[in-house]
């Protein structure tokens, strides 16, 4: 096993390689395999290999697929440019400066995870429709912004900017500290030592981030759902999802469907490839760094302003319609004193149905963050330190459910896992939830703990090597603790969606099993849209205090390691 | 790692016991929760429940078709009903507690476990004058303050319109389109602005769904139009691929019985049995359009997207 010391981190990456390799077949590939199958063979569901091709060429024919096509890119290219305007001022502030309750922002800007999408439309349509919260409360509305292309991806984007503001803050952190101050010892200004260093080093954070904003969007059901329908703009997704759920049903049609929109993310993905393989960045050696800060000076004020605007369009006024809404006796009361009380909490604690899904969704969402987040971890580490061509394949394998919407990954799942000559299967129980969210949330890890490991030389690991480390050991001690900040945010992300996924889990959920999500949308269902709100908002509560209190408890151990390394 | 995980799968998975009966329904979701519970209580069978859509039952049921996991399945849409027993996948069974369900509310395979009819969902506080007919919605009044369901979307509000096309009232839905009213998604997504007063009312709101609302105190009225209206039965069926052919038959009695009738009554629907009794107009009081020689599907839609687009 002994080789050159610039190939050192491949021979651990071995076993890495194969554990994830095979983690991932069956995770991802094999669901996506039949997604493939049933859209060559469209009576695949009942078994038969009958007339193939004949749909999916009828599909890609279908003059609606341009449209379906043009509306997603343009989608999801103005979200991830409405997410980058509102996410980099922000992380170069907070990274590089001494901003004002910067704690306070951080958590503010952690909330939008937790909403879910739908929640956080359905609580923007009540708040600026006419007559809605802001109407009765200022006698102004918004509604043709809200309902328009624009006001889309705006909405899309605070849900999803927050993704590129943390992976850009600690990437701003790391590389400013060091590297701009050199540059400003050599006389460049502050600005253009952020332009010329620490922005282009950044790269791969911005790209990685930006990249997950696209996936996510063109992936995102909730919000083109609720306000797009309206005014005739359909994406893909809701294209393949109208298949899915509007009778007759066209399974072959919405799996042709979702390959391309695989097929875009893919290309999504070659692109921040090339980015990232056009240079070295790494920038995490073996020297200590000390992080200091700036003063803003007479900027405190406006930057305070900037994050507060933000943190209130994000979080404070969505999660206000949310608690408005679940205060409400009835939706057409509106504001008023009469109608406001806790009758729906009081329903939701009493009824059983609620507490018990509650249980159920934190239970998944932690073994999702667990498992998806070790798997992310090896995955991650197999492709960047690894050798080999198959690692691009493993790289592709790991994104490809980012592009697979929910509803689709639930019928390759049940096409994968309820064969007949199966001897045993997970469908139909919880666990076939857990399959499904790892593999819909499994290329959130990968690219976190990828990008952080694009960063880490190859020196340190080298470093252990020549002390006599092996390469488990080296992984261990060296990579995994630089890695597990980076870790640790994605499998919050990973916790927080898993723990209110919705599409997937109302097809793929077993009988008589019942998430936060599904509570949330039988009560819509049946027009208890406040017992819904109720429940939204105690999930969100309690899905941000659990990383919170995880955050705590880490930082509170780690700075009693931190004392005892140096 | 992955052996373990195979395993945990493995244990867990040959652990699970079979439902006694697996029942796939459309909302509402307290109606089933219901029905579930009162089935237990009288027979002591346990009811395993998947309630969505109609379109993701559906959904479910085909991806499953190799391995069908469901005994019973009801559905909002009728349609399914007499495609699925075309395909042969229906039990012939000839529940003794549905003598008294009317003829038309039963083909061999399915029979209507209840009804909901169609109407006009109109908020009072809106501002608005009280409507009396779908064509009242086009005037000037409303304008801008109309929401309807997607034909594609609502099985009810598809229903309507194949009417409308059948009756030659198109001319109703061209008002409605260049009167400014909004084709909102599903049946939920267009009464929501209505509860609100984003907009005065619903065409072809679902008559349960809007008494249900008033029922907890929305300020919202469900109206039958004087021109005459349309019902949608629920089928309600048992797979041939059943493997619990007694329990099946058994729910399927009870969702017929008085005390299971009286239960879909209690959540605003018509019950299928014309001898229950109910808090609403029922069919018999209904005028009704009929759908006959109303063209297919495709052209049905075809025709209304033309008007809204």
């Amino acid at each position: 096993m002994s080789r050159g010391v610039a190939e050192t981190g491949a021979e651990g990456s071995r076993t890495f390689f194969w554990v994830s390799a095979g983690s991932l077949l069956v995770i991802v590939a094999l669901p996506a395999l039949f997604v493939v199958l049933v859209a060559i063979f469209p009576d695949l569901g009942s078994g038969s290999l009958a007339a193939p091709f004949a749909h999916l060429i009828q599909t890609v024919a279908d003059p609606e697929l341009a449209v379906l096509g043009r509306n997603t890119l343009l989608l999801g290219i103005g979200t991830v440019g409405f997410a980058a305007l509102m996410a980099i001022p922000l992380a170069a502030l907070r990274a590089l400066f001494r901003v004002p309750f910067a704690l306070a922002w951080d958590l503010l800007l952690l909330i939008p995870f937790m909403i879910p999408p739908y929640i956080a439309a359905l609580s923007w349509i009540m708040t600026l429709q006419p007559r809605g919260y802001m109407e009765q409360l200022t006698g102004l509305n918004l509604a043709g912004l809200l309902f328009s292309v624009p006001g889309i991806m705006i909405l899309m984007a605070l849900n999803t900017f927050p993704v590129v503001y943390f992976i850009l803050s600690r990437t701003f952190e790391t590389v400013g500290a060091r590297f701009s101050d050199v540059g400003r010892v050599f006389g460049a200004g502050p600005w253009r030592s952020f332009l010329r260093i620490t922005f282009p080093l950044a790269t791969p954070g911005i790209a990685a981030s930006l990249l997950l904003v696209f996936a996510m969007t063109i992936e995102e059901y909730g919000t083109p759902a609720a306000l797009g329908r309206r005014i005739g703009f359909e994406v893909l997704v809701t294209g393949i999802e109208n298949r899915v759920s509007e009778w007759p049903i066209d399974l072959p049609g919405a799996a042709a469907l979702s390959l391309v929109l695989v097929l875009l993310a893919l290309a999504a993905f070659l692109v921040q490839r090339w980015l990232l393989t056009r240079r070295d960045f790494r920038i995490v050696g073996g020297k200590p760094q000390a992080i200091e800060k700036r003063p803003l000076g007479l900027w405190a004020l406006p930057v305070t302003l900037l994050f507060a605007f933000v943190s209130s369009l994000a979080t404070v006024i969505p999660v206000l319609a949310i608690l408005a809404s679940a205060l409400s006796r009835t939706i057409s009361g509106g504001l008023t004193p009469g109608n406001l009380g806790l009758d729906n909490f009081s329903e939701l604690l009493n009824l059983g149905g609620g507490l018990r899904a509650l249980g159920n969704s934190l239970t998944l969402g932690l073994s999702t963050a667990l498992f998806a987040g070790v798997l992310g971890a090896i995955t991650a580490y197999a492709i960047v330190k690894g050798r080999g061509r198959f690692r691009n394949v493993l790289d592709a394998l790991s994104l490809t459910p980012n592009a697979m919407p929910g509803v689709v990954v639930a019928v390759g799942i049940i096409l994968a896992w309820n064969q007949p000559w199966l001897p045993a299967t997970p469908y139909n129980t919880p666990l076939i939830l857990l399959l499904a969210y790892t593999c819909l949330l499994l290329p959130q890890p990968v690219r976190y703990a990828n990008a952080s490991l694009q960063q880490i030389g190859d020196n340190l690991e080298a470093a252990a090597r020549v002390c006599g480390a092996g390469p488990t050991t080296a992984f261990l001690r060296i990579v995994l603790p630089i890695m597990t900040p980076s870790l640790l945010t994605s499998m919050i992300l990973v916790f927080a969606v898993a723990s209110r996924e919705l599409v997937a889990s109302l097809l793929v959920a077993p009988v008589g099993f019942e998430t936060i999500a599904v509570y949330i949308w039988r009560q819509f269902d049946q027009g208890s849209v406040g017992l819904g709100m109720a429940m939204a908002f105690c999930a969100i509560v309690i899905t941000t205090l659990i990383p919170l209190a995880l955050i705590g408890l880490l930082n509170w151990r780690s700075k009693g390691e931190a004392i005892s390394l140096r | 790692m992955k052996i373990h995980f195979l395993a945990a799968i493995l244990a867990v998975a040959a652990g699970t016991a079979q439902a006694d009966v697996t029942v796939y329904s459309a909302g509402p979701g307290g109606l089933i929760k219901s029905l579930a519970a009162g089935f237990a209580e009288k027979t002591g069978i346990k009811t395993n429940v998947f309630q969505a859509t109609t379109g993701k039952v559906m959904a479910r049921l085909e991806a499953e078709a190799s391995n069908p996991v469901a005994d019973v399945v009801i559905s909002a849409s009728w349609g399914t009903a007499t495609q699925f027993a075309e395909e042969g996948l229906l039990l012939d069974y000839d529940s003794p507690n549905a003598a008294t369900v009317p003829d038309y509310l039963k083909i061999p395979g399915a029979v209507a476990q209840g009804v909901a009819g169609l109407v006009i969902a109109w908020n009072p506080t809106s501002g608005t004058p009280k409507p009396a007919d779908w064509g009242d919605l086009t005037k000037p009044e409303y304008k801008d303050l109309v929401t309807l369901p997607d034909p594609a979307a609502s099985g009810g509000t598809y229903t309507l319109v194949e009417a409308f096309v059948a009756n030659g009232m198109t001319d109703v839905l061209q008002g409605l389109a260049d009167n400014g009213a909004i084709v909102a998604g599903a049946n939920k997504a267009a009464l929501n602005p209505v509860l609100q007063g984003a907009k005065a009312g619903v065409f072809a709101g679902v008559d349960y769904i809007t008494m249900g609302a008033a029922a907890k105190g929305e300020s919202i009225e469900a109206i039958f139009p004087a021109s005459g209206t349309v019902v949608a039965p629920r089928p309600m069926m048992i797979l041939k691929s059943t493997r619990n052919e007694a329990d099946a038959k058994a729910f399927y009695d009870y969702v017929l019985s008085e005390e299971g009738q009286a239960m879909v009554a209690k959540v605003f629907l018509m019950p299928s049995r014309t001898d229950i009794k109910a808090d609403r107009p029922l069919i018999g009081d209904l005028k009704l359009l009929s759908a006959e020689g109303a063209p297919a599907r495709d052209e049905v839609l075809a025709t209304f997207a033309g008007i809204f687009k």
